[in-house]
Parts: C-alpha cells; sequence; structure tokens
C-alpha cells in the first residue's frame, strides 16, 4: 500500500491532491427501506484488518512529508436491491467465508421481513465511506 | 444483479466539495467496471486515465462508455505499484476503493 501511495505522489504535479476513498470501518447495516424510509434489521459482521493496514500506509506517507492531510469527510453509502435474490449475490461476494462470517442470519431475518412487507420492497445495504483529501507538500 | 449504489448522490457530492475537478487530468487508480469514473466524469476534468488490476472489470468498463466519453476516459489494466506515466502527469490522482 506504501508503495501505491509512492506511485501516486510520484505521477501527481506538485501540489497535485491525492483523494482516498474507502470504506469506513464501521460495520454495515442492512434493512428495508430506502433514503429516509430505511429500517435497519441487523448489523453486519466484517473485519477491518485492511482498513488499519490501510490507514497505516496512509499515516506512513504523512510521516515522510510527501503529503499533508487537506480534507476529509465521512459519509453514508446505500446500496439498493430490488429482491432477496440480489442481496444473497452480493452477500455471497461480500467476502469469501475464510475472511467473513456467514450472514444467513441476517438473510433469514430479511426474508421474515420481506414476506411480511409485501410487493414492492426494496433492501439498502448502507455503510459509511471515508473521502480523504492529501496534498502533496 | 440489481444493485444501484448511492441512489441519492452523496458520493459525487463529497467528491465535488474535495476539490477542483475543472479542466484537471485525473488518475482514477481502482475503477472497477468504471461506476465513479463516469460520475467523476460530470465533475469537468479535461482527461480521466482510470486504472485497475483485472482484466474482466477493464472490458466492462470499456463496454459502458458512452462513445461521446472516448476521448476523455481511458481504461488501463495496470497495478496502483507500478504506474507507466512520467512524473508530474496529473492534477488529482483517485484511489477508488483502492487502499
Amino acid at each position: 500500500m506504501v508503495h501505491a501511495l509512492h506511485e501516486a505522489h510520484r505521477v501527481l504535479k506538485p501540489s497535485g491532491v491525492l483523494i482516498d476513498l474507502r470504506p469506513a470501518p464501521k460495520h454495515r447495516q442492512a434493512g428495508l427501506g430506502v433514503g429516509a424510509d430505511f429500517q435497519s434489521l441487523g448489523v453486519m459482521r466484517e473485519d477491518f484488518t485492511d482498513d488499519r493496514a490501510a490507514n497505516s500506509a496512509v499515516a506512513h506517507v504523512l510521516r515522510e512529508r510527501l503529503f499533508r492531510r487537506a480534507f476529509r469527510l465521512e459519509f453514508d453509502l446505500d446500496r439498493v436491491m430490488d429482491s432477496l435474490d440480489d442481496f444473497r449475490e452480493w452477500l455471497d461476494d461480500f467476502g469469501s467465508p475464510e475472511m467473513a462470517p456467514s450472514h444467513e442470519w441476517l438473510f433469514k431475518r430479511l426474508e421474515r421481513a420481506v414476506q411480511r412487507a409485501g410487493p414492492g420492497y426494496r433492501i439498502t445495504v448502507r455503510g459509511p465511506l471515508i473521502l480523504g483529501v492529501l496534498r502533496e507538500t | 444483479m440489481s444493485l444501484t449504489m448511492d441512489p441519492a448522490g452523496d458520493e459525487i457530492r463529497a467528491l465535488e466539495k474535495a476539490t477542483d475537478w475543472t479542466g484537471r487530468r485525473v488518475l482514477e487508480i481502482g475503477c472497477g467496471e468504471g461506476r465513479l469514473t463516469l460520475r467523476l466524469a460530470s465533475l469537468g476534468p479535461a482527461e480521466i486515465q482510470a486504472l485497475d488490476p483485472d482484466s474482466d472489470r477493464i472490458k466492462t468498463a470499456r463496454a459502458n462508455l458512452p462513445g461521446d466519453e472516448r476521448g476523455r476516459i481511458k481504461y488501463h489494466v495496470a497495478q496502483a505499484e507500478n504506474l507507466d506515466y512520467s512524473p508530474g502527469t496529473f492534477d488529482i490522482a483517485v484511489l477508488s476503493w483502492a487502499l
């Protein structure tokens, strides 16, 4: 990761801007409804090892004074799905069984909620993103 | 799969706040299938070079690229650790979920 940041620094112009956009190390919520109507039905279990490594890499290039931190913003990002099948597919892509715990309990909870909600339901997975802006020094 | 990312547009609003994109040369690292690339293009950069190590994703990104953006957006298979550009090429580099 540090090597990638060094490469970004190399190809940026003096006073160039590096934008680091990635999920915040916080557990995502899954539920029904969209936008202000979202109702969380469960919190996902996630491993944040990669986030710690990324933070460490950024801290490294800040210590090297290649960049200075200019701006940081955290905001929610929603993924909206039209069916339980879509949620299942997204969940299957979410992480390998070795890396992420099973979320079958969450799928079953959503399944029951969908049965109660009837047609027209939508599933949302909500999780915060961090946007960090670094400027070349 | 039917999945809509960020229907409220919070992500692109945050990126718009982050810096001035107009007329800039932009490098996007980790572009995947180009979802964010097309949103970045709406902020007015002169050029976007978008990279991802996954050739299948780049193929999809190229297939989804609107004809009127082909002069401004270029997709490449590449690793973040080995960028094939001269020093000082870009105004903005975006690590798009890449760290």
